[in-house]
């Protein structure tokens, strides 16, 4: 028995894709008829998107709560915090599910599945559980809803808040381990993959917080949070440029394939958005500014608070090209 | 216990890529996506190059990345060891086209024919077997093994380069090819199990097995 009709399925994805009156054609793969090694061209910019949110996401919210514990973030941030890692989340999900095949996408529920055997399954399990307990703690900040007994301070909210910390770290190294456990793409099939993405999605998470922490608290909040945590970005970001650099080397080692996608990073189709954006936007604009910050010679006042926002956005842009990079760069081995 | 597999004799196969054309034929399968293809490589240079040609379709490993991958359960193995989809349940998830290190499945996502916007009579028939953005890839023309007939592609191969049979019984002709000749399995270092052999250097008589 299917899960729902073809004809509400239809009608279903008209709605959704009729706004942009897209039409996908064809297969998703090239099935080329030469001898050679074939770029993986199915996995592109919507499941990057997918899996810098989810990461970033989780990484956002795991370190609001670690942090809101310690007592470097107010009260006032921390609910903008849980508000904006909420709607990330969510904004993963709608990635991901536009990513899905047209149609078959309404059956949306068969991914929860098979947990035991499948990366997939177990990520979209884990983001949804996320975004169903991020939106209960959620709750009491509603106004109205103050009186619930899991409310900010109570032992059921705290428990609360420990799952979601849970599941917020599973989400974030799974972004890394759902392309890595698979070996068909040689750059992939890498120890590091997951350690660069987790690396990644703690500094994006990382460098949001103070900017939350303007926009819920005002300039002052900014700074008193930002004294604490620029300078875990600042390490956070050589932290990441190293694993980045052993990850390259070690792939210029390996496998050909292995050897034809760090080519492809390096000097071939890849190189803009590597360089452009994960090298410059992500990690040398933001070290600059934050150097600036922390060594105190970018200033006080709002044109220093702007320049730093522009480097948290920086970051997030960076972490995005990263994904899409790695991914874009997935070459096949021969299949003989 | 029965386990389908197959044979490719590299040194009969002629490039003349009947066997793609016999699939295509059979299962209809939509623009851009081949379940079965003869890759070409040119080795050497002049006056010594030459062309070689390799059949690749869906090797029904043993133990299938794909199946491992799929999020929804779409990917079933059979118990003759033949993978196949069940489209009913695929949502696209395309994990299957990222596990397999030989990048056979593929996802149909609707759109034109082979002779543009308006599908032909052929095409419109063939083409509603397959559900819009859900996976496919070979099934080893099981519909056909069920009947006692060979694959397409197999009954196809004028050369008889290709073959078929139960891996798990002595006596069946794959198995007897197999003891005569040199063969190797596709990336089988990867853990997958493959149930395609290819036959390799020259020698070991007629072809054995159904033609």
């Amino acid at each position: 028995m299917t899960l729902m009709p073809d004809r509400l399925a239809l009608a279903l994805e008209r709605a959704w894709t009729g706004w942009r009156g897209e039409r996908r054609n064809h297969g998703n793969v090239d099935h080329g008829f030469q001898l050679d090694l074939p770029v993986q061209k199915h996995w592109g910019g919507r499941v990057a998107f997918y899996l810098f949110l989810g990461g970033t996401g989780g990484g956002f919210v795991f370190l609001e709560i670690v942090l809101r514990w310690l007592g470097v973030l107010g009260t006032a941030t921390a609910a903008w915090g849980m508000w904006i890692g909420l709607a990330l989340a969510f904004l993963s999900l709608l990635a991901i599910f536009d990513h899905l095949g047209p149609v078959a996408r309404w059956r949306f529920l068969y991914a929860f599945r098979r947990p035991r055997q499948s990366w997939i399954s177990r990520g979209v399990m884990i983001v949804s559980v996320l975004v169903l307990l991020r939106l209960v703690v959620a709750l009491p900040t509603v106004p109205g809803a103050e009186g619930l007994p899991w409310a900010d301070g109570s032992i059921l909210g705290d428990g609360l808040r420990l799952l979601v910390l849970g599941f917020a770290l599973a989400f974030v190294i799974y972004s890394g381990l759902v392309i890595s456990s698979w070996n068909a793409i040689a750059f992939w099939n890498s120890a590091l993959v997951p350690v660069l993405f987790v690396g990644f999605s703690f500094l994006g998470g990382l460098a949001a917080l103070p900017v939350i922490a303007w926009l819920a608290d005002g300039l002052t909040a900014m700074e008193q949070v930002g004294d604490a945590i620029w300078p875990i970005v600042l390490a956070l970001i050589a932290g990441d440029a190293i694993v980045l650099a052993l990850y390259l080397h070690g792939m210029s080692t390996a496998t050909r394939p292995a050897r034809v996608s760090v080519g492809m990073i390096l000097r071939g189709a890849e190189r803009r958005r590597f360089v452009g954006g994960v090298v410059t936007l992500g990690l040398l604009i933001p070290a600059v500014v934050v150097t600036l910050e922390t060594i105190g010679s970018l200033g006080t006042g709002t044109g220093a608070a702007l320049l730093l926002v522009g480097a948290v956005a920086a970051v997030q842009a960076g972490g995005y090209f990263l994904r899409d990079t790695i991914l874009r760069a997935g070459v096949y081995g021969p299949p003989v | 216990m029965t386990r389908m597999g197959f044979s490719i004799d590299l040194e009969r196969c002629v490039g003349c890529q009947a066997c793609v054309i016999a699939c295509k034929t059979e299962n209809g399968t939509p623009r851009n996506i081949h379940w079965m293809r003869v890759l070409e490589k040119e080795e050497g240079a002049f006056p010594d190059a030459r062309r070689s040609f390799t059949p690749v379709r869906c090797n029904h490993c043993a133990n299938p990345p794909c199946v491992a991958a799929c999020p929804t359960g779409a990917f079933v193995q059979r118990a003759d060891g033949v993978v196949v989809v069940n489209e009913s349940v695929c949502v696209g998830t395309m994990a299957c086209l990222t596990a397999c290190p030989y990048y056979v499945p593929a996802r149909y996502d609707g759109g034109d024919g082979y002779f543009g916007k308006k599908l032909t009579m052929y095409e419109e028939a063939k083409y509603s077997n397959f559900r819009e953005g859900t996976a496919q890839k070979c099934h080893f023309c099981y519909p056909r093994l069920d009947e006692g007939r060979p694959p397409a592609c197999v009954e196809a191969c004028p050369a008889d380069a290709l073959n078929y049979g139960d891996l798990d019984d002595p006596e069946s002709p794959i198995n007897i090819e197999l003891q005569r000749r040199r063969h190797f399995r596709p990336r089988e270092e990867l853990g997958t199990d493959p149930s395609t052999y290819y036959l390799v250097g020259k020698g070991g008589g007629p072809a054995v097995g159904v033609s």
